[in-house]
C-alpha cells in the first residue's frame, strides 16, 4: 500500500500537538452546527417562547416601578438562557460521549486534552451564537438597551466569561450522567427553577421568604442584575452579590471554573477510560 | 519504534471486572505478526471489553498486555501510533460527510494538507467511496459506514489493525464486500485482531480461533480444529407435517444416516460434501413425493460450537436471533438499541 511511504509529520512537542489536535477538533464541533440545526434551537426556542409569553400574555399584570416590562424583561431573558445554555451544552455532551467516534481519537495519538478542550469550544461557540439570536430577537421586538460604549465592552467580556463557565458546568453534567435525557431531567429539576427565581421575569424582593433567599445567592440573579444594571442602570438589591452583581458574577465564573475544569477533565481521563 | 522481532499481540491474564460483575477473566491471547486471530464468542462474551484493554481505552484490573512491545498502561502513547481500532459501531462523526472523515482523522495523525490529500484520494478510490464521498456520514448504509470506516483505519499503515465485529448488523452482500476487503489487507500482510459472533466468519478470515464466554477462554486453535471438535455441516429437511415427517424419516433412512427432531418435524442428513449431498436429499425427497416445508444446508453455527465444546448453548438464542443466523438479519437494520447498551457496558 503505498499510503505507507507519506511518513506523518509528527514534530513538534506536546503543547504544539494540544493546540494542532484542539484546532481540528473543535473545527470539526462548529461544521455540525449548520448540519443539526435543532440543537442550535434547543438553545434558542425556549428564550423565545419565554419573550413572547411573558411580553403578551402575563406581562400586563406584572408591573416593575420606573421601568417598562419590556425593558425589565430582556435582561432576564439573556440570564435565562445563559442558564439553559447549560442543558444544552450537557445534553450535547451526552450525545458526543456515546459516539464511537470519540473512541477511535481516543484509540490514536491524538492529546486526549484536547478532546475535551474542543468540546468545550464547540459548544461555547454554539451558545454564544444561541445567544446572539435571542438579543436580536429581543432588539426586533423593540428592546431597547441604554448602552454606552464602555458599558457594552464590559457586557460582552461578562457574558463570555459567563457561557464559558456555563459551558463547562454543562459539559461536566453531561459527561456525569448517564444519558441525555438524565440531563434533561437534570435541567428541568435544579437549573429552570434557579432560573426562574433569579429576579428574571418578577422582582426578587416581592417573593417569598424561601424563594427570595435562594435568589439572593443564585449565581443567575447575578448574571441577571449584572445586564440589568449595565443596560437598563438599574439597581438590584437585597443581598451582598445583588448591590455587587458584576463582580459576583466575575466571583461566580471563577469558583464555576475552578470547580468544573478540574472535574471535568478527570472525569474525562479516568472514568470514561476505565 | 516498532521491534519488529516481538508478536503484535502478547496478552497475560488480563482481567476486567465493572463493580461485581467480571467482563474478562484471567484471558491470554498471543498473536504473531502477520497473522489474523478471531475471538470469537456470544454477545456479552467480553470480546469488546478486550479489544478495549488492547487498545489502551481501559485499563486493566489485572494482567499485562504489550502491542508490538509496547505496554498498554505504560507506553499507551506508543501503543496508539502503531493500532489502529474500528470499534463497533461506526467510528466516525455522523456529522460529516465521508471525505471530510478521512480528512479529519489523517490530520489528527500528523499528516500535513498535502499528504493529506494524497492519502484520503487514495483511500477513496480503493474502498470505493467516490460515489458518496460528499454524502454525511448519518445518511449511509450500513455497508458504505463500514467501507469508510475501515479506510479511516488504514491511513497510516497500522502495524495492528483491531476489528470489533465488523460485519454486525450488515446484509449479506455488504458482508461479502467487507470480508473480501479483510482478505486484501490480509494479503498484503496486516496483523489482524478480529472479533466476531459467527462462526462463519471466523472460518473466513481468521488463521487462529479463541473461542470466549463469560470473559473465558473456551477453545483455541485453527479454524479446523474447531471444526473438526464441532461437527460437520448437514442437510435439513422439514416435513409438512408430522405424518409426513414419520414417512420422510422412513425414506430418508434408506439412502443416509439421519437424525429426527420431532419438535422441529426435522430430519437431519450429514451432508461433507455440501451441494452434492444437498442435491442428493433433494432428489430422494422428490421422488418420495412427500410435502416438504424446506430443505436447507446447515453450517454448524456458533450455538453449535459452543454445544459441542461445553455442553451448553450461548443462551442467546432468545433475545439476539442474529448471533445464531447471520442471514436473518434484516439488510438495513441498525444495531438494536440492546445490543449497542450492551456494546458500551461490555
Amino acid at each position: 500500500m503505498s499510503t505507507t511511504t507519506i511518513a506523518p509529520n509528527r514534530q513538534g512537542n506536546a503543547a504544539g500537538r494540544y493546540v494542532r489536535d484542539t484546532l481540528l477538533l473543535t473545527a470539526r464541533s462548529l461544521r455540525s452546527i449548520p448540519r443539526v440545526p435543532e440543537r442550535l434551537l434547543d438553545v434558542t426556542i425556549q428564550p423565545i417562547v419565554f419573550i413572547l409569553l411573558f411580553l403578551y400574555v402575563f406581562g400586563s399584570a406584572i408591573h416593575v416601578t420606573g421601568i417598562s416590562y419590556k425593558d425589565y424583561l430582556f435582561p432576564g431573558i439573556i440570564g435565562q438562557s445563559l442558564a439553559f445554555g447549560i442543558i444544552g451544552a450537557g445534553v450535547a455532551t451526552s450525545n458526543d460521549m456515546t459516539e464511537g467516534v470519540i473512541d477511535r481519537f481516543r484509540s490514536m495519538p491524538v492529546s486526549r486534552l484536547s478532546i475535551i478542550t474542543s468540546q468545550v469550544m464547540g459548544q461555547f461557540c454554539e451558545a454564544l451564537l444561541g445567544m446572539v439570536i435571542v438579543i436580536v430577537f429581543g432588539l426586533i421586538l423593540g428592546w431597547n438597551p441604554q448602552l454606552t460604549f464602555a458599558h457594552g465592552v464590559e457586557l460582552l467580556a461578562l457574558m463570555t466569561l459567563g457561557v464559558f463557565a456555563f459551558t463547562w458546568m454543562g459539559v461536566l453534567l453531561g459527561m456525569l450522567v448517564r444519558s441525555p435525557d438524565a440531563m434533561q431531567g437534570v435541567g428541568f429539576i435544579v437549573i429552570f427553577p434557579l432560573a426562574f427565581m433569579a429576579g428574571t421575569f418578577v422582582p426578587i424582593a416581592g417573593m417569598d421568604l424561601v424563594p427570595r433567599t435562594i435568589a439572593h445567592w443564585d449565581p443567575i440573579a447575578a448574571l441577571v442584575a449584572t445586564v440589568r444594571e449595565l443596560t437598563e442602570g438599574v439597581h438590584s438589591s437585597g443581598s451582598w452579590q445583588l448591590d455587587h452583581p458584576a463582580v459576583a458574577m466575575m466571583l461566580w465564573c471563577g469558583v464555576i471554573l475552578a470547580v468544573c475544569v478540574p472535574l471535568a477533565l478527570r472525569r474525562f481521563n479516568h472514568t470514561l477510560a476505565s | 519504534m516498532i521491534n519488529s522481532s516481538a508478536a503484535s499481540i502478547e496478552a497475560e491474564g488480563l482481567t476486567k471486572r465493572f463493580g461485581k460483575f467480571t467482563a474478562v477473566q484471567n484471558l491470554d491471547l498471543h498473536v504473531d505478526t502477520g497473522t489474523v486471530v478471531s475471538l470469537l464468542g456470544p454477545n456479552g462474551a467480553g470480546k469488546t471489553t478486550m479489544v478495549r484493554m488492547l487498545a489502551t481505552l481501559l485499563r486493566p484490573d489485572a494482567g499485562r498486555a504489550r502491542i508490538a512491545g509496547h505496554d498498554v498502561v505504560s507506553e499507551a502513547d506508543r501503543v496508539r501510533q502503531v493500532i489502529s481500532l474500528t470499534g463497533q459501531f461506526a467510528a466516525l462523526d455522523k456529522n460529516l460527510t465521508a471525505v471530510e472523515n478521512l480528512r479529519l482523522m489523517a490530520r489528527l495523525r500528523g499528516h500535513r494538507r498535502s499528504s493529506t490529500r494524497t492519502i484520503v484520494e487514495e483511500l477513496i478510490g480503493r474502498f470505493d467511496i467516490e460515489e458518496f464521498r460528499d454524502r454525511l456520514v448519518k445518511n449511509l448504509s450500513g455497508g458504505q459506514r463500514r467501507r469508510v470506516d475501515l479506510a479511516a483505519g488504514l491511513i497510516d499503515r497500522p502495524h495492528l489493525l483491531v476489528l470489533d465485529e465488523p460485519t454486525t448488523g450488515l446484509d449479506p452482500r455488504s458482508r461479502q464486500v467487507v470480508w473480501s476487503t479483510i482478505r486484501e489487507l490480509v494479503a498484503e500482510g496486516v496483523t489482524l485482531l478480529l472479533t466476531t459472533q459467527y462462526l462463519e466468519e471466523a472460518d473466513a478470515l481468521a488463521n487462529r480461533v479463541v473461542l470466549i464466554d463469560h470473559g473465558r477462554e473456551i477453545a483455541a486453535g485453527t479454524p479446523a480444529q474447531l471444526k473438526a471438535q464441532v461437527g460437520e455441516q448437514r442437510v435439513d429437511v422439514v416435513a409438512a407435517d408430522g405424518a409426513a415427517l414419520q414417512r420422510l424419516a422412513d425414506v430418508l433412512a434408506e439412502h443416509f444416516t439421519t437424525t429426527v427432531t420431532r419438535e422441529q418435524r426435522t430430519v437431519s442428513v450429514p451432508a461433507p460434501g455440501d451441494a452434492a449431498d444437498l442435491a442428493r436429499v433433494a432428489e430422494t425427497v422428490r421422488d418420495s413425493g412427500i410435502a416438504v416445508d424446506e430443505i436447507a444446508l446447515r453450517r454448524p453455527t456458533l450455538d453449535d460450537a459452543f454445544l459441542a465444546l461445553t455442553g451448553h448453548t450461548t443462551g442467546a438464542d432468545a433475545e439476539d436471533p442474529e448471533a445464531i443466523d447471520p442471514q436473518r438479519i434484516d439488510p438495513e437494520a441498525a444495531p438494536p438499541e440492546s445490543l449497542r447498551a450492551e456494546g458500551v457496558a461490555q
